[in-house]
């Protein structure tokens, strides 16, 4: 067992997983994330990145491999330990807006700060603010359904970021949303998190999302690799592929 | 076949549900071919008649059960990998009802088998035992009639489930506010009316909705194309329940209290028994249906005295949930208490017995009790369908198991601290009339 280097909020070696169904998931992958950056999990559709954040943030049990937060070992923790590191230390925002529908924006917003045992007038209060800063301050009494779902995703950010995470796990954020609102939620996702010093590991497969991020780490079929440039095909003409593919050949 | 493939190759308790249809079919099937028996046995049409009447009552009770288990039948619900080869809504609700009929049709065969054994057709020794007239042994039975008579929960229950079931277009595009353009503001949408001056009244403008006027209009207009992909997304799971509050209330108290009314005025002192008459069966009935009413009004009540004053996550979970789901959890449990409330009422007043319908009135007590209580934890099963989805995301934040599980413990005992003594009061104050 390596001890993992100090600067290191959040530190992962030779994860290896494998679903359910016996479908290859990570195979061995290493990764470090220093405190306050920005970290983003590059690669295309079923490259292993929300397994690995997943893995990350103790929602699943890595097969083998090792992972720590802040010199204190994920992989062994029971269940129930996990489930309270992710109550106390981690945030999450899903690719869809999944908000309470029966509780209305700042109770949703509110929601983890309450969970942790933050008292009613205190969890509101950060969770207006936070709501006002994401620019969504007048939506507050209202309820998810009458939102769009551009306003839906940000307050999930405000859910993630009021209880003031030590590292907030972002899985595809803006994936659904279209380029004018998925520069809007990743600036202020970006901007909350860099003013407050919070840990970001976005997965993302969008190079231009990518670019926002201190630093990129890239996955394909589970492994972690440097570079995503897959070899062209050879020939440059339509036709070619069209008659390889072709049942009549 | 389809529809078998389906129904064969699904979860343990989906069958057990299944099996509980086939049974209450049976239990039924089994009521109208003795009201059958006996039409055989006596010459008088009106007892049999009314024996058959009160079949309506069980049949009803198997019906809203066969109902409540095609909603939560997981494998005749929506789902984007068939609607995409053509096995859409319609479908798929005519799969329900074929498979609703196969189980209630499985229930009445059984009923028959029970019923010819009974009877000694199968076997060589009828049953010989005390008041069994209704089997009408030495008779024969005329098949026609008595096929009829087990079609009628099978068809019945396919029907009901098909219409409960049929296709409906999401109204798409629709929007969700509506849009009121004022005469003053007019780049603001403005729901609430406007009076003349209302404008610029002091400290008007000064609010939060003031504030964020320019950046509430522009993302406005996907709504509706995410709200359309946001149905096709959650196709797998039951429909979210809307958020509004059931409006029966008001009307199952009055409907309540014009049954009690009605009741006590027909149970004055006269001659005969105040059982016999009528205008009480009526008035029992009347207090049922109220009963039944009131139910999602109740429980939205429930929720909303839970999560009033500061709730912590607790209660706010509880009730939010219990306030939301009121429609679909209370009037199954408005039913059960109706059902409990005229058993209790019955029972206390029931001793003048003739033995001879004794077994067979015991069956029916039996199938309308233990189907609404199924027809109630049925419902309780869809809601948890439909909540699936926010209760994972709900575990992804971390919230803890126990505090999931003591908000559904807490929402159950509230339910039960108002129904069962109001159940209770209905239900003395509907026998009291009778007794005394």
């Amino acid at each position: 067992m390596v001890a993992p280097p100090d600067n290191d909020v959040l530190w992962a070696r030779a994860l290896h997983f494998r679903h359910d169904d016996g479908s290859p998931g990570l195979s061995g992958v290493s990764l470090g994330v220093r405190e306050g950056e920005i970290l983003a999990v590059g690669g295309p559709r079923g490259s292993g990145k929300t397994t690995l954040l997943r893995c990350l943030s103790g929602l699943l049990p890595a097969k083998s491999g090792e992972v720590w937060f802040n010199s204190v070992p994920v992989h062994t923790m029971t269940p129930v330990a996990r489930e309270r590191l992710r109550r106390e230390r981690f945030g999450w925002i899903d690719p869809a807006p999944l908000l309470v529908a029966e509780l209305n924006v700042w109770e949703n917003a509110a929601l983890p700060l309450m969970l942790r045992g933050t008292g009613r007038r205190r969890a509101k209060t950060a969770a207006l603010e936070w709501l006002e800063r994401l620019d969504i301050g007048d939506t507050a009494r209202r309820h998810p359904e009458e939102l769009t779902h551009a306003e839906r995703q940000r307050v999930c950010i405000a859910r993630a970021l009021a209880p003031a995470p030590s590292v907030l796990f972002a899985d595809e954020p803006t994936a659904p949303l279209h380029r004018i609102d998925r520069a809007h939620v990743l600036r202020t996702l970006t901007t909350a998190a860099r003013s407050h010093g919070i840990t970001v590991v976005l997965a993302t497969h969008d190079a231009q999302t990518a670019a926002l991020a201190d630093r990129t780490v890239s996955l394909l079929d589970g492994r972690r690799v440097h570079t995503l440039h897959l070899p062209p095909l050879p020939g440059t003409a339509e036709t070619e592929g069209l008659a390889a593919c072709s049942l009549s050949v | 076949m389809l529809a078998l493939r389906l129904s064969l190759g699904s979860h343990p308790a989906v069958q057990l549900r299944r099996f509980l249809v086939a049974a209450a079919s049976a239990g039924t099937g089994f009521l109208l071919l003795s009201a059958l028996g006996h039409a055989l046995a006596h010459p008088d049409p009106s007892v049999s008649a009314l024996r058959l009447a009160w079949c309506a009552a069980p049949l009803a009770a198997t019906v809203y059960f066969a109902v409540a288990v095609a909603r939560t039948d997981p494998g005749t619900r929506p789902r984007p990998g068939l609607s995409a080869v053509g096995l859409g809504p319609a479908r798929l609700m005519a799969i329900s009802a074929v498979t609703t009929a196969v189980s209630c049709l499985l229930g009445s065969a059984l009923a028959l088998l029970v019923f010819l054994g009974l009877r000694g057709d199968l076997a060589a020794v009828p049953f010989d035992g005390a008041g069994t007239d209704f089997l009408a042994a030495g008779r024969p039975l005329p098949l026609p009639a008595a096929l009829t008579l087990l079609a009628l929960v099978p068809l019945s229950a396919s029907a009901a489930v098909a219409t409960a079931l049929r296709p409906r277009e999401p109204v798409t595009g629709a929007p969700r506010v509506p849009r009121v353009h004022g005469r003053f503001g007019a780049y603001r949408r403005t729901p609430v009316r406007e009076s003349f001056g209302a404008y610029g009244r002091f400290g008007r403008q000064f609010g939060p909705s003031a504030r964020g006027r320019r950046t509430a209009a522009a993302p406005e207009q996907e709504g509706a194309a995410e709200g359309a992909e946001g149905a096709a997304e959650s196709a797998g799971v039951p429909p979210a329940a809307a958020r509004t509050t059931p409006s029966g209330l008001p009307w199952g108290i009055t409907v309540l209290a014009v049954g009690l009314a009605v009741e006590a005025f027909a149970s004055r002192p006269g001659p005969g028994a105040p059982v016999d008459r009528p205008a009480v069966l009526l008035g029992l009935a009347l207090a049922c249906v109220g009963l039944a009413l009131a139910g999602p009004g109740l429980t939205h009540l429930c929720g909303r005295l839970l999560q009033t004053i500061r709730p912590g996550t607790l209660r706010l979970l509880a009730g939010r949930v219990l306030m939301t789901e009121a429609t679909r959890l209370g009037r199954p449990l408005g039913v059960v208490c109706a059902v409990m409330s005229a058993a209790y009422a019955m029972a206390s007043l029931h001793e003048r017995e003739d033995t001879s319908s004794a077994p067979l009135v015991a069956l029916g007590v039996l199938l309308v009790a233990g189907c609404t209580v199924a027809t109630l934890l049925t419902a309780a099963v869809e809601s948890r369908q439909a909540r699936a989805e926010t209760t994972a995301a709900l575990r992804r934040l971390g919230a803890p198991a126990v505090t999931l599980r003591r908000a559904a413990a807490l929402r159950a005992g509230v339910l039960l601290a108002l129904f069962g003594p109001l159940s209770l009061v209905v239900a003395e104050l509907s026998a009291w009339p009778l007794t005394g």
